[in-house]
């Protein structure tokens, strides 16, 4: 199914069907300002930030470039075509899932597929081991990072509450929020109940028309793709900017080897596309392929002169591998919910993000679920141990059940890790090999939330309250940033203390993960890298 | 009976108002008592388009609702009474109210109080209560309004109709007067409505703007004329009524491509018309702006209004 | 309860606005899935058939969902997850291993191939192997217990939930594009979606009726 769309000059035109519009192309042989592989939150927010500066910019993908008008169907086997299933081994003691919710192989990356929730982190995060106590500071200020997170969601045309109750004030979302759904109702009557506040979710699907982009229809087929184009995807937002503004993406081309030469500078990047390697140029490299292939191209990449990797006199690339605790609960209402119904996390609480009476470090929101039923008979074969007859039965009340999901702060651990697997993938590249273990911290905050959202479940008179304990989410931290090149892999900036010219653009670069979904924070990074580099450039200092 | 022809079409309240300098001159008493019974017909042409936009708004929500609760049919059968007793007093010259008018009329006003008073009770059950949310997405507590204003017009048009020769009163005020300010007040808060709706649509297209701009306009301009007596020109509130009665019909062709805006557009009909901009809902500024016409013109006849 | 939705048929709308073009080429795909093996030989289908035929029972008053075609097919076009437990082999090996040794296991204990056990050893077997208690060489170095949650299990269920009559039958709404949901709330449902029978069976199967 290879159909190589972003070449000769023209892209898609992801909001027409079989449309296209103009692409400027750059040859290999001239170096461009910047080659960026990946073209998800980090790397396609940042091509577009960096193509609107004047710079020349190339977006390399591995994934193809969807119209979702005419590409996606309303289908979760199918649209596992969104995914990043290449082979890769997951081990340790609590080995993660991926494939799937985690990964994505597209232009626009894994938001294509996300679940869109869009939230800030607390401030404390930003330097928690200073202020809270456990895991690292990060080398940016939260307030600099307030002015990024606006940028964003006036980007992403955010539809959320007028008044957020967590955290300093923050100016009104751009999109007003959606309207509750069942599960977010009952979302919200379980707070109520246990006298905490909840909020609407500020979610990236338009809750008013867009250019051309239609509001969400409540189809619930959010995490596996929008084929409505009301999700702001990488897809539909920063990438047509960037193409607008001078970019060339180039799909299906697959990384394997960022060049260095002898000064200990990177040259450009052999790329695999169209059935052969390729070569390009180019004056910087930023790596923006996630948590476990930016590692991996990294490792990959090793040479002689750097024998553990680019970047890696740290010896950090790989490590302190962080995801975020994904438990659920679920229960059987006496009302229909009918969960499949618009976004499935329209409602959610931080109350455990921001307080701090906890025996453990870090929070937890959670928020409100709904899967569709491929994925929620994998989660009652697999999670519940239901099959047979019991599943089947179980099954059937697919429209009366209700789940409370946490998005929880795993602490970062230098033993969970991305290395690589002596086995090669299909364009001979040996393949990542990802470890992970909990500590008791992630222990005693899985058993808090899990408690917790059982008590809510209760208080609205659920029955036939479960446990989901094997879920995880969202992957960070393997290339961290910070202020000591001994102890990081970027500095502030996402430039690597290493190699001048390399940079690193995505959840990698964070030293911790916070209890709140990613996406928003990987591309207020990516906005403030940008104008970091546009601030370096006007300097000379590039 | 003699002047002029019957007002049957509710447009014919948009005509333009240059034939009326002659009436004005003439000061008979006849003229004045056919000015009561013109206005009172006006304001049940008035109260009718009013009747008719809450009837198609009420059907077409209180099926997204499933009328899950039987009394929903309630805004739908009063509406539709509203807009035949409307019909027929819009027809009727006789200088004396209908006692199945006033009936219909005051049941359309308890209706109203009755409708704000269940959708009120509809969003302060919801969680979050006071909330935003609940505005938005709960029973929109503006909407039974409109039949209030509906069942309000169309009694106090009895009321103007049921006069001596020569005086112009509804419950002792002066009606034209006392109508110009209830189609003020009405226009203000539809435009609150509208203005609570778009905002929920965030404002994403610039002419959002005009039922939260124009109408209230209109509606200050009438709340003007009602404070000043004697019979004089009121041109600009005039226009400024001609203005949004127009606003109204055409914000539905502005809904209409807001529905094609939708995924699907007019093909996914019936998701759209129900998440889409509500079709019936911005004639209601039709309806309030032909009562503002009506009051209108019997302060330019009547000295007693 | 097969009744739960009576006459619900997700297919019903495969001409109203629930579905697109993509949307009805992938299932007519789906739909017309090869009956016969076309990856896995002749004896390991009928192994797969007779496991799935107790992970995910089906009734006999309808025609059945191809669990075993639908895992055939995706072997043969070699879909993959994107992730492997250690010890796991790739999707097409650890199948026809685990085919082997499941069958190896019931004539090591039945001396019979599994698909002729009855229901009760069949499950006793399976549940045998879903706690890891597995004997016989031929899972070589895959971890039974594994394989049988992340491979067995999770593709049967998958396979079985990807087709429109397992839709129909829990009442979910099915495809939904361009149109999607109106009515969001509780105990609330579009008039193209699946009634429930709470009672009224004949009322739910006329409201059923008119989806499409």
């Amino acid at each position: 199914m290879v159909t190589v769309r972003g070449i000769n000059g023209r892209a898609p035109d992801v909001f027409r069907p079989g449309a296209w519009v103009p692409m400027r192309e750059y040859s290999e042989s001239e170096p461009v300002d910047f080659l960026i592989i990946g073209t998800g939150a980090g790397g396609g927010t940042l091509a577009c930030r960096l193509a609107e500066a004047g710079f020349s910019v190339i977006g390399l993908d591995a994934g193809p470039w969807f119209r979702p008008l005419e590409d996606f169907a309303s289908d979760e086997a199918e649209q596992t075509k969104l995914y990043w299933t290449d082979d890769r081994i997951t081990a340790g003691e609590n080995p993660v899932q991926l494939g799937s919710n985690n990964s994505g192989r597209a232009v626009g990356g894994s938001t294509v597929h996300f679940a869109m929730v869009s939230l800030r982190f607390r401030p404390e995060w930003f330097k928690s081991r200073t202020w809270l106590g456990y895991g690292a500071d990060w080398p940016i200020d939260w307030r600099e990072m307030w002015h990024y997170y606006r940028e964003v969601e006036e980007a992403l045309k955010i539809a959320g509450p007028l008044q957020y109750p967590w955290g300093p004030p923050r100016p009104r979302y751009p999109y007003r929020a959606h309207e509750l759904n069942a599960a977010a109702l009952a979302l919200a009557e379980g707070c109520e109940a246990l006298g905490i506040s909840w909020t609407e979710t500020p979610i990236a699907t338009l809750s008013a028309p867009r250019g051309l982009a239609p509001p969400c229809v409540y189809r619930g087929f959010c995490v596996t793709g929008c084929s409505t184009n009301a999700k702001q995807s990488a897809l539909v937002t920063w990438i047509p900017r960037a193409v607008a503004a001078g970019a060339e993406i180039r799909d299906h081309a697959m990384a394997g080897r960022v060049e260095v030469d002898g000064n200990g500078r990177v040259t450009g990047v052999h790329y695999h596309r169209g059935g052969g390697w390729h070569f390009q140029k180019a004056r910087n490299v930023v790596v923006a392929g996630y948590a476990i292939e930016t590692p991996r191209l990294l490792l990959n990449s090793a040479t002689d002169r750097y024998p553990a990797g680019l970047a890696n006199s740290s010896g950090l690339v790989g490590k302190y591998f962080t995801v975020q605790s994904n438990q659920a609960v679920w229960g059987l209402s006496a009302k229909e919910i009918r969960a499949y119904k618009a976004p499935p996390s329209l409602a959610l609480t931080e109350h455990w993000n921001y307080d701090d009476n906890k025996d453990f470090f870090g929070g937890y929101a959670y928020m409100s679920q709904g899967p569709l039923p491929q994925l929620w008979a994998r989660t009652q074969a697999d999670a519940h141990g239901l099959w047979g007859e019991a599943l089947m039965r179980e099954m059937e009340n697919y429209n009366q059940q209700v789940g409370l999901k946490m998005v929880g702060e795993m602490m970062p651990q230098e033993g969970n890790r991305v290395t690589l697997d002596d086995a090669t993938d299909q364009y001979g590249l040996r393949i990542p090999k990802v470890e992970y273990s909990w500590c008791d911290n992630d222990r005693a905050m899985i058993r808090h939330a899990m408690g917790f959202m059982r008590r809510a479940l209760e208080a609205i008179d659920c029955r036939e309250i479960w446990d989901q304990d094997n879920d995880t989410c969202h992957m960070n931290g393997t290339a961290r940033m910070g202020d000591d090149p001994r102890t990081s892999v970027v500095n502030a900036d996402c430039r690597t203390w290493d190699i001048p010219n390399l940079w690193i653009c995505d959840g990698s670069v964070f030293p911790t993960v916070g209890g709140v979904n990613p996406s928003l924070t990987i591309q207020a990074i990516a906005c403030r890298t940008a104008d970091r580099i546009k601030a370096l450039a006007a300097r000379g200092e590039l | 009976m003699k002047t002029r022809a019957a007002v049957a079409h509710p447009l014919s309240a948009l005509r333009s108002g240059a034939d009326i300098a002659k009436p004005i001159l003439r000061r008979e008493p006849d003229y004045r008592r056919d000015a009561t019974v013109r206005a009172a017909r006006r304001l049940n042409t008035a109260s009718g388009t009013l009747a008719l936009s809450v009837l198609l708004d009420s059907a077409l929500e209180h099926y997204r609702g499933s009328f899950k609760n039987p009394a929903m049919v309630t805004p739908l059968i009063v509406s539709a009474l509203t807009l035949g007793v409307s019909a027929h007093g819009t027809a009727d010259r006789r200088p004396a109210a209908h006692r199945m008018r006033e009936i219909v009329y005051g049941a359309g006003a308890l209706a109203g109080l009755a409708g704000f008073l269940f959708h009120s009770y509809n969003v302060l059950k919801r969680p979050g209560r006071v909330a935003w949310q609940n505005f938005f997405y709960g029973a929109p507590i503006g909407a039974p309004w409109a039949i209030l204003l509906s069942g309000l017009l169309g009694s106090a048009s009895e009321r103007v109709r049921d006069n001596k020769p020569g005086r112009a009163r509804v419950l002792g005020l002066r009606a034209g007067r006392a109508m110009a300010a209830v189609s003020g007040i009405g226009l203000l808060g539809t435009a609150g409505e509208a203005g609570l709706l778009h905002f929920r649509g965030a404002y994403h297209d610039p002419f959002m703007f005009a039922p939260v701009t124009i109408p209230p306009a209109g509606g200050l301009l009438l709340l003007r004329e009602a404070a000043r007596s004697g019979m004089r020109e009121r041109r600009l509130a005039r226009v400024g009524m001609r203005v949004v009665a127009a606003l109204g019909l055409i914000g539905v062709g502005f809904h209409a491509f807001g529905v094609q805006r939708n995924m699907g557009g007019w093909r996914n009909w019936s998701q759209n018309i129900l998440n889409g901009p509500p079709l019936p809902a911005p004639p209601s500024f039709t309806g309030l702006a032909l009562a503002g016409l009506a009051s209108l013109r019997l302060l330019e006849e009547h000295g007693d209004a | 309860m097969p009744d739960r939705y009576p006459g619900y048929d997700v297919l019903a709308k495969r001409h109203t606005p629930s579905w697109n073009e993509k949307t009805r080429q992938v299932i007519d795909e789906r739909l017309a899935v090869s009956r016969e093996p076309r990856f896995l030989t002749k004896a390991e289908f009928e192994t797969l058939e007779a496991i799935a035929a107790r992970i995910v029972p089906q009734p006999s008053t309808r025609p059945p969902v191809p669990v075993a075609a639908l895992i055939d097919d995706k072997l043969l076009r070699d879909r993959q997850d994107g992730y492997r437990f250690p010890g796991m082999p790739r999707e097409r090996e650890a199948w026809q291993r685990g085919l082997a040794a499941i069958d190896a296991e019931a004539q090591a204990s039945h001396h019979r191939p599994f698909h002729e056990l009855a229901a009760d050893q069949q499950d006793a077997l399976l549940r045998r192997i879903e706690v890891g208690e597995s004997h016989d060489s031929a899972w070589d170095e895959m971890p039974a217990k594994t394989f049988f949650k992340h491979r067995l299990l999770s593709d049967i269920v998958m396979a079985y939930w990807s087709h429109p009559t397992a839709w129909s039958e829990i009442g979910w709404g099915g495809p939904a594009s361009p149109r999607g949901y109106v009515r969001l709330g509780y105990d609330a449902r579009d008039p193209w979606e699946a009634a429930e029978n709470r009672g009224d069976m004949e009322a739910a199967r006329a409201r059923n009726r008119r989806v499409g």
